[in-house]
């Protein structure tokens, strides 16, 4: 196993007071696999790999365990940390533009992990910097080598920060929304640059996206998210043929899918929950149309509902509750007391 | 029935270059032809910079078109000033993609749903207010939403209030400029199912642009791919989603990401990204990532031909 995250959860201090921004979020990375981490904007999921990479503000407060090839990594001091950061772990951001500096050259950029983490020379550099260009298939390397971020369109921008990502063989690669600032034919070149690149690299990647397209054709297995928390875990393929959580259900018929007409789309009603007034049970309660008393009362544990599939809804616990039927899309007894 | 027409559209920007201030021209939009009929949505799609919002615009007469002719119920709406042009207004409304900037933070929903009545000098206020609180059920928001301001709501609220403010003045044509791309996934689905049972209710005409094929073929009729300023095909959703000629679309349509795991297929990735629109290749703009380019595509700029019937396409190997 590369990463093991268990129990983590995260509250950060807004106008006097904690909020609980991601709540007791587990999940792992096997080498060579491609983790999605799915979800609508404030469900968490840019924190959780904000949280691994321990890129906080100051008065965060992070509890639970991160454990990279079982070194557990919470507890690392800030020296420490920075070691890994860039080295063992770096990560992509989906802007392009503004996470690349406009005053330092392409070369420069890349150059600097190395500079931190390797015994390279200053010639060994350039010649590692240039040769990370052409793996990223950029045109003229030689060249950009010298430019500046604003020279380069967006495709190429994303590029360049995969290589400063690149730069260190990382064990693992943290994407939060890679290709969401880019047009499609450009987004289709950056997902097949990121398979070749897991492929030669045998690194483990997390992918942090809203696509479920996206989700579709790169991940081996996929996390939902809900309000902070995981509501439902599996393989890509059994995800989306059996999907089981009822946001996760809703969320793949609300996409128009190509080639695939209909009338009206699915949608799930109101909003998510702030963090501010986080409802006491499960949090998709309000927007669920199979919410039962129970629901609103108490929070659902995570129960297996298939071969390594995962769920956290009260429609599967066994207890007490009519036993859900997939079939029919409804439960076969709908009575609970409390 | 023909609502609006639009022939050999051109809209041109000049830009300032360089230190000396020499003058370059931007080609947005370079002649651009196609129809909209009553109660028909037509899907504009493309890539960033392909110039789709500059052909919303213009067609509005937001920013005035450099040449071509814009025909409104057949009347020719291109040079129209004053007066008239502020009663064209009526008819066509425009929605925004941002629905954060384009609307007052300081004004109540209220005010912002008002101002384009009291623009037009629609009935008096009693009459307005009853109109609005009428236009907010249908959007669904609740009547005591009205005095709230726009930071005290979702972003899909926010988008139903931009949709509601272009709706105040019963237009007949509403060119919705990304009006979703803001939002998630399960907000998205709310406000198209929202603007397709408006259009029913008022029998409204869309010219929907946006970047994604999969929203475009849902609430799309007929549908235009736009590339560098020009339309390069143009014809029946489901024949241009079935049946793709211009090898852009094609490419297009193969680099959506389909939400299926299972399904496997043969991709075309096309090289490079969009040249600028200031350095224009030549010929067809297109041949410089065309799997399909021969010699002749760097001289023959092609023209859009109907190639069969409603199904147009501008390549000279379709």
């Amino acid at each position: 196993m590369l990463l093991n995250v268990e129990n983590l959860s995260l509250s950060l201090k807004k106008d006097g007071s904690y909020l609980k921004i991601l709540d007791d979020v587990s999940f792992q990375v096997e080498k060579g696999e491609t983790l999605g981490i799915v979800g609508e904007s404030g469900c968490g999921k840019s924190m959780t790999a904000l949280s691994i990479m321990r890129l906080l503000p100051d008065k965060a407060k992070l509890e639970g365990k991160v454990n990279l090839e079982k070194k557990e990594i919470t507890a690392l001091s800030k020296k420490q940390l920075e070691k890994i950061r860039g080295n063992q772990i770096s990560m992509i951001f989906q802007d392009p533009l503004t996470s690349l500096n406009p005053l330092h050259s392409v070369g420069k950029q890349i150059g600097e992990a190395l500079y931190l983490h390797t015994e390279l020379s200053k010639i060994e550099r350039k010649q590692r910097v240039v040769h990370l260009l052409k793996e990223v298939g950029l045109p003229r390397a030689d060249e950009i080598v010298n430019e500046y971020p604003h020279q380069l369109s967006g495709g190429m921008r994303q590029r360049v920060m995969i290589a400063i990502a690149m730069a260190c063989n990382p064990r693992l690669l943290i994407c939060d929304e890679p290709t969401t600032a880019l047009d499609v034919t450009v987004q289709a070149q950056i997902l097949d640059l990121m398979n070749k690149l897991k492929q030669m690299n045998d690194m483990g990647i997390i992918m942090i996206t809203h696509d479920l397209g996206v989700v579709a054709e790169v991940c081996d297995r996929v996390i939902v998210m809900y309000a902070g928390k995981v509501v439902e875990q599996g393989m890509a393929e059994e995800l989306f043929a059996n999907p089981k959580h009822p946001y996760t259900i809703g969320l793949m018929q609300s996409i128009p899918k190509l080639g695939e007409r209909k009338n009206q789309l699915g949608s799930i009603p109101g909003t998510v929950p702030s963090p501010k007034n986080m409802p006491l049970g499960c949090r998709f309660a309000d927007r669920c149309n199979k919410a039962m008393d129970i629901c609103r009362g108490k929070q659902p544990s995570t129960v297996e509902v298939g071969p390594n599939h995962t769920a956290a809804c009260w429609l599967y616990e066994e207890k007490g509750v009519g036993r859900y039927d997939a079939s029919r899309g409804e439960r076969s007894e709908a009575t609970f007391h409390h | 029935m023909t609502l609006l027409e639009v022939k050999d559209l051109k809209q041109h920007f000049t830009i300032n270059k360089g230190f000396l201030g020499k003058k370059t021209t931007v080609k947005a939009v370079d002649g651009v032809s196609f129809s909209v009929n009553e109660g028909e949505t037509l899907g504009i799609v493309g890539e960033s910079g392909c110039g789709k919002s500059s052909l919303g615009r213009s067609i509005l007469r937001l920013i005035e078109p450099t040449s071509g002719e814009i025909k409104y119920k057949g009347k020719n709406i291109t040079d129209l000033k004053g007066k008239d042009l502020k009663d064209l207004r009526k008819e066509m409304q425009i929605v925004f993609q941002d629905p954060f900037a384009s609307l007052n933070p300081r004004n109540t929903v209220r005010d912002i749903l008002e101002a384009p009545l009291i623009i037009h000098g629609v009935g008096n206020r009693k009459q307005r207010l009853e109109m609005i609180e009428n236009l907010i059920g249908k959007i669904g928001l609740r009547k005591e939403q009205l005095s709230n301001f726009p930071h005290e709501f979702s972003g899909g609220q926010r988008q139903r209030i931009g949709i509601a403010r272009a709706l105040t003045l019963n237009p007949k044509l509403i060119i919705a400029d990304e009006p979703v791309s803001a939002l998630d996934v399960s907000v998205q689905s709310q406000v198209l199912n929202l603007m397709s049972s408006l259009q029913e209710e008022f029998g409204l005409s869309y010219v929907f642009i946006s970047h994604d094929l999969s929203v475009v073929q849902h609430i799309s009729d007929r549908v235009a791919v736009m590339y560098l300023g020009k339309i390069v095909e143009l014809a029946e959703v489901d024949e241009l989603y079935s049946n793709p000629q211009h090898p852009y679309t094609k490419a297009l349509l193969s680099a959506v990401p389909v939400p299926d795991p299972k399904q496997k297929r043969d991709r075309i990735i096309l090289q490079g990204d969009l040249p600028s629109p200031v350095n224009q290749p030549t010929g067809c703009t297109f041949h410089t990532r065309c799997p399909m380019a021969t010699a002749e595509c760097k001289t023959i700029v092609p023209e859009l031909r109907e190639k069969s019937f409603g199904h147009w396409t501008a390549c000279i190997h379709v």
